[in-house]
């Protein structure tokens, strides 16, 4: 089948950028999309012409390095699912499909699709993380964690940093990705001694970098590739207070 | 003494850091707006004596006007309005600062609802009815209205809502509150970090049922004693 | 070239001990004046960095992605060894031991081994107090499962995704070392030469891939922890930055490539749908726990799974091996799965792949176990395949998944060049010619965390380092390769995108250096690829410029390297007369198609000898002595 992208190009974070209107041929219902744009920069480079620059890596939704924006919607229709898992049987022969970067100030674009998402290590940087030197744990069953608390941990744990949240959130909020790392470590005994210092670091990074505030659409939630819950926003937000009401 | 001062500073200084952090902004703003709820529903019942008759309304206005109170609690719910108006326009002024080239086209993945979309717009709607509503009922503005065979603050109210532009108006923004709290209620419980996967469903419903009930409730003012009474008694004048 | 193993003497318990204790230590106020770089950021790469920056050397690390928490550690799904013993079935250092030298069919270096098994209780811990959701029983104890072909059940798990939990861990100690400005993390940067100074590993070249300027970081010592090659195979596994560059180009500058036809295929992943395809994809083999391998007893049986009855099915692993059943190792289960659709009775469009049911499993501990245990699984196999396997059987197939060969180090993770290091998968050392299941993250890790750490400093203790700038002429030289390099990549000006010169060597190499090797295919491929690579240098067409974000010169520049380095492979593959873990030589096999080994003569390490453009390799051996597992065919019948 052959499909119309209107990609946007843009030759680096300086220069306005655009939509791009390409034709690719012989898209069959197996590919994935980014198989899809691979057979597109092949297409484009026979042609002598610069490909499409995206990011990705594993191509089987672990590695969170693949985004995109799907006729509006962060790694495309598919629910819980990143760009690399979606397949072009969800399209129609003569498709014609938008594909833009993730769009956030704290994401600044790097070139055509690919973006800078650093902004998510400075804030892991700022606390996400429990300090222990390498040499100094404990055996691993000297603390017992409840079978369901690890497993809440571990749901929260799954976030794959993409970025899709903010891509999908009206306000570019990073909420649901400090939220999960928050809620990882404040469910689990080894996050406890620095529960309070990590959110309020947190927090403060997260706004330093320019994300918006979370008014709770919850479209961070429908976008999120891990189906990462908002609950853990509220945990986020109860952390918060909590912390600021506590510390001294 | 310095240490004194310092904690003093540091304090201030907390307090400032928790309004300007983007989740302590969310918190005032949710506290304000719950506690605006509250008004709403005294408000409302304040009002619902309108239908027992002029009598009972205007004495019960009477009696608010001479509660010695009344200033204080103005005070308060004027502190109310200024921290949720202004917390929440700088909240999305920067929301939209954090996305400074927008999509071409977005979509979503169908979590926003009609309330959530329009919070800025019902909120500004809603903002500018309550500087005229106070302006008309509260300072005459506009001059005070009376209506044949009724007194005090109950002939006021029936003058102006036999303007049926003004009966229209007050329908239109009661619906923006409707709006504005029918994602308001259960966001701001969010906010508060209240989720819990059995009560959570409950309580967006029940948002909901209350954004229902304050709208249905407040425009029943405006369309009864403005539209149906009016039409009532003209049908009753031709026959 | 010498290669001397420096794997200490007397009792293997003590061997380790023993070694740290000979091990010169760094003054602690002398460490910060230490540079080292660390050259990827995943299990091995993050854990030593991090580590290294706790005990206080500066530490300078470089990821090809524009995260460090994105390195392909993060993709491995199954679990991580530990002897713990905790379900309290039998295991013991001793066994995991015993387990990874005879799953590794006798090819690996027992000190090595031991060590590993040794500090794999260190890295459960480690890992939990990290804050690694581990799967917990309902009393808040670790649990465990049984994994890979091993008896006990020693493997610790976080659902699906322990590899992205553990990786998760180490990323967020780098990031906190980062924070506390202990760590410069360089990210978006390929490394593209090591350079070398009066023979000793000095500093390294990378491409900053936003600008596609060349940068030169000098340091005290270089480790590479860049994983494996198993892309060399165009599909497999692996994602799609992973590469050979780094440890090739180290070879290139002296490093000996150890063993690199050991390669391992997976005997679970997703079938192949097209020539389209950029990769394969990865099933975690725990499925083999509850899933039962079969095909239809009839050749071109193409009735629907749920149509063919009980008994015209064949559960041939059931079958061939009923000891160990499913649960086979890799190779054994993979090859089982070739002779099946080569025998004509491979399952789906394409014949190629075999049914993985969870039918029975489903029936007797429910649907819901089953989700928890498998559900992200069975979700991945839902989105690739359109089908549902909780419907109908999955459908499996062998591919390439890891490779046990890498640059040769010493029993302190240290190259044949002095001051280049090597961690995890991108070295050779630990699972002899076939890796166990749950193994590369324990070994990964191992390296990272609680070997290198100790390693580092009886090297730089013991070794006297003048002073170098980047101005120094070695770095220019490296630099001027580089460039060299890249300006022929453009100016090849051809017809071909890389990619398809990748696919073209991807088909020599799975069809003739693939699953069963013989002398006639091996040398078919020996002649092959450098045609194809001639070629290559001739047609290839990388449209841009080098000074900019330029993936189609990544990408080039890449298979350029798997186009060398698949001829040393496939050269390796034809020197060892033998068959043993994933190398399959079809010449040596049992009557019933077992590997064969020939330890009379290849009770050895091969590592390769870089001897200049144009000129053979060298091969060298380092001997392999068994004090403590008795050497025996393998047998899991």
């Amino acid at each position: 089948m052959n499909i119309t992208l209107k990609v946007w190009r843009q030759k680096n974070a300086s220069e306005a950028g655009a939509l791009v209107e390409y034709t690719v041929s012989g898209v069959v219902p197996e590919m994935s999309f980014l198989e899809m744009l691979d057979t597109l920069n092949e297409q484009l480079v026979a042609k002598g012409q610069d490909p499409v620059a995206f990011d990705s890596d594993c191509r089987e939704g672990i590695c969170g390095m693949c985004d995109l924006m799907i006729d509006g919607q962060a790694h495309g229709p598919d629910k819980g699912a990143t760009t690399c898992q979606l397949h072009m049987r969800r399209y129609k022969d003569g498709a014609v499909v938008t594909v833009e970067p993730f769009r956030a100030k704290a994401f600044p674009v790097v070139k055509d699709l690919c973006v800078d998402r650093s902004a998510f290590d400075r804030i892991q940087q700022a606390g996400g993380f429990v300090s222990i030197n390498t040499g100094n744990a404990v055996d691993g069953n000297a603390i017992l964690i409840p079978h369901d608390k690890a497993e809440k941990a571990m749901d929260a744990a799954a976030c794959i940093g993409c970025g899709a949240c903010v891509a999908a959130c009206p306000n570019a909020s990073a909420m649901l990705f400090v939220a999960a790392k928050v809620s990882q470590y404040a469910l689990l005994p080894q996050g406890q001694p620095e529960r309070e210092k990590r959110v309020l670091a947190m927090r403060d990074a997260m706004d330093n970098e320019g994300f918006g505030h979370c008014t709770n659409e919850y479209e961070c939630e429908a976008a999120c590739p891990k189906e990462i819950k908002v609950s853990n926003i509220a945990r986020l937000n109860r952390e918060y207070l909590r912390a600021t009401l506590v510390t001294e | 003494m310095e240490a004194k001062a310092n904690s003093a500073s540091k304090c201030s200084c907390r307090v400032f850091e928790f309004l300007e952090s983007s989740i302590g902004k969310k918190i005032m703003v949710a506290a304000a707006g719950l506690l605006l709820c509250g008004f709403l529903i005294t408000h409302l019942l304040g009002n619902l004596l309108m239908f027992v008759g002029g009598d009972a309304f205007n004495k019960y206005a009477e009696a608010l006007e001479h509660n010695p109170l009344l200033p204080i609690a103005e005070i308060g719910l004027v502190a109310l309005f200024v921290v949720h108006i202004i917390l929440a326009y700088r909240a999305t002024y920067l929301n939209r600062a954090a996305r400074p080239e927008g999509y071409q086209v977005y979509k979503g993945k169908g979590a926003r609802t009609p309330g959530s979309r329009t919070m800025a717009i019902t909120g500004t709607l809603v903002l500018a009815f309550v500087i005229i509503h106070v302006a008309t009922f509260k300072y005459d503005v506009g001059g005070f209205k009376g209506m044949a065979g009724e007194e005090g603050l109950f002939a006021h109210v029936l003058g102006w809502f036999a303007n049926p532009w003004y009966a229209a108006f007050y329908v239109l923004a009661v619906g923006g509150v409707g709006l504005h709290l029918s994602h308001g209620v259960q966001s701001a419980i969010q906010t508060f970090g209240l989720n819990h996967p059995r009560y959570t469903p409950l309580i967006k419903k029940a948002g909901l049922a209350f954004a229902g009930l304050i709208f249905l409730g407040f425009a029943s003012f405006p369309v009864y004693f403005g539209f149906i009474k009016n039409c009532m008694s003209c049908a009753g004048g031709a026959h | 070239m010498k290669l001397e193993s420096k794997a200490p003497t007397g009792p293997i318990e003590k061997s380790w001990d023993k070694h740290r204790f000979d091990l010169k230590l760094v003054n602690p106020a002398n460490k910060r004046k230490f540079k080292i770089l660390v050259v990827g950021t995943g299990l091995a790469g993050s854990a030593a960095a991090a580590s290294c920056a706790e005990l206080g050397y500066q530490v300078e690390s470089f990821c090809i992605q524009d995260s460090a928490r994105r390195a392909h550690s993060i993709a491995a799904q199954g679990g991580v060894n530990a002897a713990k013993n905790y379900p309290n079935d039998g295991d013991s250092i001793w066994r995991l031991f015993y387990d990874t030298v005879k799953g590794g069919d006798f090819r690996a270096r027992e000190a090595n081994v031991y060590r590993l098994a040794q500090v794999s209780n260190a890295i459960i811990d480690q890992c939990v107090a990290q804050g690694v959701p581990f799967a917990r029983e309902y009393g808040g104890t670790l649990s465990n499962r049984s994994f890979g072909g091993a008896q006990v059940s020693r493997t610790f798990y976080a659902r699906g995704q322990t590899g992205q939990q553990l990786l998760l861990g180490a990323y967020s100690a780098l990031m906190r070392q980062v924070g506390a400005g202990a760590v410069k993390l360089h990210t978006r940067r390929e490394m593209l030469d090591l350079v070398v100074i009066d023979g000793v590993a000095r500093g390294i070249i990378v491409r900053d891939l936003v600008t596609g300027k060349l940068e030169r970081h000098m340091g005290d010592a270089v480790l590479l922890c860049t994983g494996g090659y198993s892309n060399v195979f165009y599909l497999s596994t692996n994602a799609n930055t992973c590469n050979v560059t780094a440890t090739w180009r180290a070879y290139k500058r002296g490093a000996a490539f150890a063993n690199p036809c050991y390669t391992q295929i997976h005997p679970t992943c997703v079938p192949v749908t097209g020539e389209y395809q950029s990769k394969l994809t990865l099933m975690s083999e725990s499925l083999r726990n509850d899933g039962r391998v079969w095909v239809p007893k009839k050749k071109g049986d193409d009735r629907k799974p749920q149509n063919i009855p009980e008994d015209e099915r064949d559960y041939y692993l059931e079958r061939k091996y009923p000891a160990f059943g499913n649960l086979v190792p890799r190779d054994i289960a993979s090859r089982a799965a070739k002779q099946m659709t080569d025998d004509g009775r491979g399952v789906g469009k394409t014949g190629l792949s075999v049914y993985l049911d969870f039918k029975d499993a489903i029936a007797r501990v429910g649907l819901d176990k089953v989700k928890e245990k498998y559900g992200n699984l069975f979700d991945m196999y839902h989105h690739i395949t359109d089908e549902n396997p909780y419907e109908q059987p999955m459908r499996i197939y062998p591919a390439v998944h890891y490779t046990m060969g890498g640059l040769w180090v010493d029993y302190n993770l240290m190259t044949t060049v002095p001051g280049l290091f090597c961690l995890g998968e991108a070295n050779f050392s630990d699972h002899g010619a076939n890796r166990l299941g749950a193994s590369a993250l324990m070994q990964g890790l191992a390296d990272g965390y609680f070997v290198l750490p100790y390693t580092i400093g009886g090297y730089l203790t013991g070794t006297k380092l003048p002073k170098v700038t980047t101005d120094h002429k070695a770095f220019v030289e490296a630099e001027g390769d580089v460039n060299a390099r890249t300006k022929s990549l453009l100016g090849a000006n051809g017809k071909k995108a890389p990619s398809s010169f990748h696919r073209d060597l991807g088909h020599i190499m799975w069809d003739k250096v693939g699953m069963g090797r013989n002398a006639k295919g091996l040398q078919e491929a020996l002649s092959k690829i450098p045609e194809v690579r001639a070629e290559f240098w001739k047609n290839v067409s990388v449209v841009g410029v080098g000074e900019d974000f330029n993936q189609t010169l990544e990408r080039a520049g890449r298979v350029a390297d798997f186009l060398e380095f698949g001829e040393l492979l496939a050269k390796d593959a034809l020197t060892r007369e033998e068959s043993c873990g994933g190398h399959f030589r079809e010449e040596h096999q049992t009557p019933d198609g077992e590997a064969k080994r020939d330890d009379e003569k290849f009770a050895h390490v091969a590592a390769w000898e870089y001897k200049g453009e144009g000129k053979a390799a060298e091969r060298h051996t380092e001997p392999l002595t068994f004090d403590n597992v008795h050497i025996a065919q393998r047998n899991y019948a």
